[in-house]
């Protein structure tokens, strides 16, 4: 899988590519708005990564040259900006998602798992791992081929876990996650731990292997 | 309070009126002298009968005229005051509209008319001066808030990042992760902050303009649907009297804030466990939580005014509710009332 990160900030576009390299993608960078455009007419790339406040143009062009040149790429919006008229904007333009500085890596690295598996048809999109099978577009998961019900946090949670297996996921991550882009704003950190107790035992009494484990005292990981 | 011109106006009418009681024993007496006189001149005699009746009758002929001047001239004072209560003081009561009709937070270009008066040209420049200078300090201020908080994004996202590469590393200590989920937890609090700072700003600003009807009670349970596991998770009561439909004329994302953050503090300010009263009618809304001690009611709405390391809102939670509401016209009250913290916003 590839992947372009346009972002003109340096160490921003390094961590991004350092943790994403880890999960197996090979990353591309752009500084500028013109690199950028000479990159994606030049390459085919799953999916790029686009800080719509670059120097020399405004990012969203490059969503709409994508839409022309035809380019089956998923793109992520990534904006200092937070402004809920940005993110209209640009998942209107064609963008698949939006996310707004500053971010996990974690939560990105879910939501490129979600763009690219939203554009590709067919089995990518349902995760399998021994007894478990997750449903990604369906947003169904079945234990042993029995259905299990989950809330659509929990959903979110589970789907932020496998997409970032083997990782550490912090509590902050979490709860960012679970917060998430809504007008909610909310910070108690405490709801983590309720959240990830609830996913436990219900994976747990579907008859899932501990897959979900707590690290370091307050992690947590998804091991495969 | 009375009008400046009326004062004036009334301290003119009553010197004129004791001038003209004051002319007439003059009057009286002239006149006297001069038939006297008269009379001395061509030996008229008169008899002490009708000497009397000739005093009676000058007595009266003075005072009537004095009375009939006493009106001509009231009328023609109020007259003159009238026109020049229009063009003397025109161009104050021009400057006052002026004045009465600025808005810092919607600066239109102030100009004041010239007025060939020196008085009040004076006075215009001055307030032209100094509202200029009010303007300029505060789109500065308003400039500031907005470019830090943008600035400061970028740096934020770095930061994070490289944390969060950090707890990736291999053979970390438990100490070790817990400093840096303790270090993200702050950081996710700055950004918190600096979103809130920077959505202050935009509706300062005005950004949010477009106006719907937006269905108050169904936005509502909706965000109760939301929070529903805060509200249990803290062994919240909730009481709700929700009169279905309520409409309410605004901003969709303006009024999903600040319900937002009306629900989220309630939830987040109440003793555990605790109760929430939450009731929607058309007019107002009003929710109550359970508390210990009442608020300072003056600091409540400021920013930051209230945030303190026990709880870790950004600080900004009740100074949006004000800001949104402000802007819609609408009234925000607070008061404590039997254990219960009380918000009620009037539409």
């Amino acid at each position: 899988m590839k992947i372009l990160i346009i972002e003109d900030e340096p160490e921003l576009a390094k961590s991004i590519a350092v943790y994403l390299r880890e999960e197996g993608y090979s990353c591309d960078f752009a500084a500028d708005y013109d690199e950028a455009l000479e990159k994606i007419r030049a390459c085919n790339y799953d999916c790029i990564l686009l800080d719509i406040m670059l120097p020399g143009g405004n990012g969203l062009a490059i969503v709409e040259e994508l839409k022309q040149l035809k380019k089956d790429a998923g793109t992520i919006i990534i904006s200092a900006k937070n402004s809920l008229d940005d993110r209209i904007k640009g998942l209107h333009l064609g963008a698949d998602d939006y996310i707004s500085k500053p971010f996990y890596l974690s939560e990105l690295s879910a939501r490129i798992f979600s763009v690219i598996r939203r554009r590709q048809l067919g089995n990518v999109n349902i995760i399998e791992q021994n007894e478990l099978k997750v449903d990604v577009l369906g947003k169904e998961v079945t234990i042993h081929d029995k259905p299990v019900l989950l809330t659509k946090k929990e959903f979110g949670l589970l789907l932020l876990l496998i997409s970032n297996a083997n990782r550490v996921l912090s509590k902050a991550a979490l709860a960012e996650h679970i917060s998430g882009a809504g007008v909610v704003d909310f910070d108690s950190y405490d709801h983590v731990y309720a959240h990830i107790k609830n996913l436990k035992k219900k994976l747990h009494d579907g008859g899932c292997g501990n897959y979900l484990r707590t690290i370091y005292g307050t992690g947590y990981k998804w091991e495969i | 309070m009375s009008k400046l011109l009326n004062y004036s106006l009334r301290k003119i009418l009553i010197c004129a009126g004791i001038v003209l009681v004051l002319s007439i024993p003059i009057y009286y007496f002239a006149i006297s002298r001069l038939w006297q006189y008269e009379m001395d001149e061509h030996n008229v005699m008169l008899t002490t009968e009708a000497a009397r009746e000739d005093s009676f009758l000058i007595i009266g002929a003075v005072t009537l005229l004095s009375v009939i001047f006493f009106i001509f001239l009231l009328g023609a004072l109020i007259v003159m005051n009238r026109i020049l209560s229009k063009k003397m003081w025109q161009p104050f009561y021009e400057s006052l509209a002026e004045i009465r009709a600025f808005n810092l937070n919607q600066p239109h270009d102030i100009r004041f008319k010239k007025t060939g008066i020196t008085e009040f040209d004076d006075l215009n420049t001055s307030l032209e001066k100094l509202l200029t200078a009010n303007i300029n300090i505060y789109n500065q201020q308003k400039e500031f808030a907005d470019n830090a908080s943008h600035e400061l994004q970028t740096p934020l996202a770095v930061v994070q990042s490289k944390l969060d590469l950090l707890s990736q590393s291999e053979q970390l200590s438990d100490a070790q992760f817990q400093l840096i989920e303790e270090a993200l937890l702050a950081l996710s609090r700055v950004s918190r902050i600096n979103k809130n700072l920077l959505l202050l700003t935009k509706i300062e600003n005005s950004q949010f303009a477009d106006k719907e009807q937006v269905n108050l009670s169904a936005a509502l349970e909706e965000l109760l649907s939301q929070l529903s596991f805060y509200f249990e998770e803290k062994e919240l009561s909730l009481h709700l009297d929700i009169t279905p439909g309520v409409m309410v004329e605004g901003n969709r994302i303006l009024l999903e804030i600040l319900l937002g953050n009306l629900l989220t503090n309630a939830v987040r300010h109440s003793s555990t466990p605790g109760e929430v009263h939450l009731s929607l009618h058309a007019g107002y809304i009003s929710i109550k939580n359970s508390g210990k001690t009442p608020l300072l009611e003056e600091q409540l709405f400021k920013r930051f005014a209230i945030t303190s390391s026990t709880t870790s809102g950004s600080g900004l939670g009740l100074a949006l509710i004000k800001q949104i509401s402000g802007r819609y016209g609408w009234k925000v009250e607070y008061k404590f009332e039997s254990g219960f913290h009380v918000f009620r916003i009037g539409f």
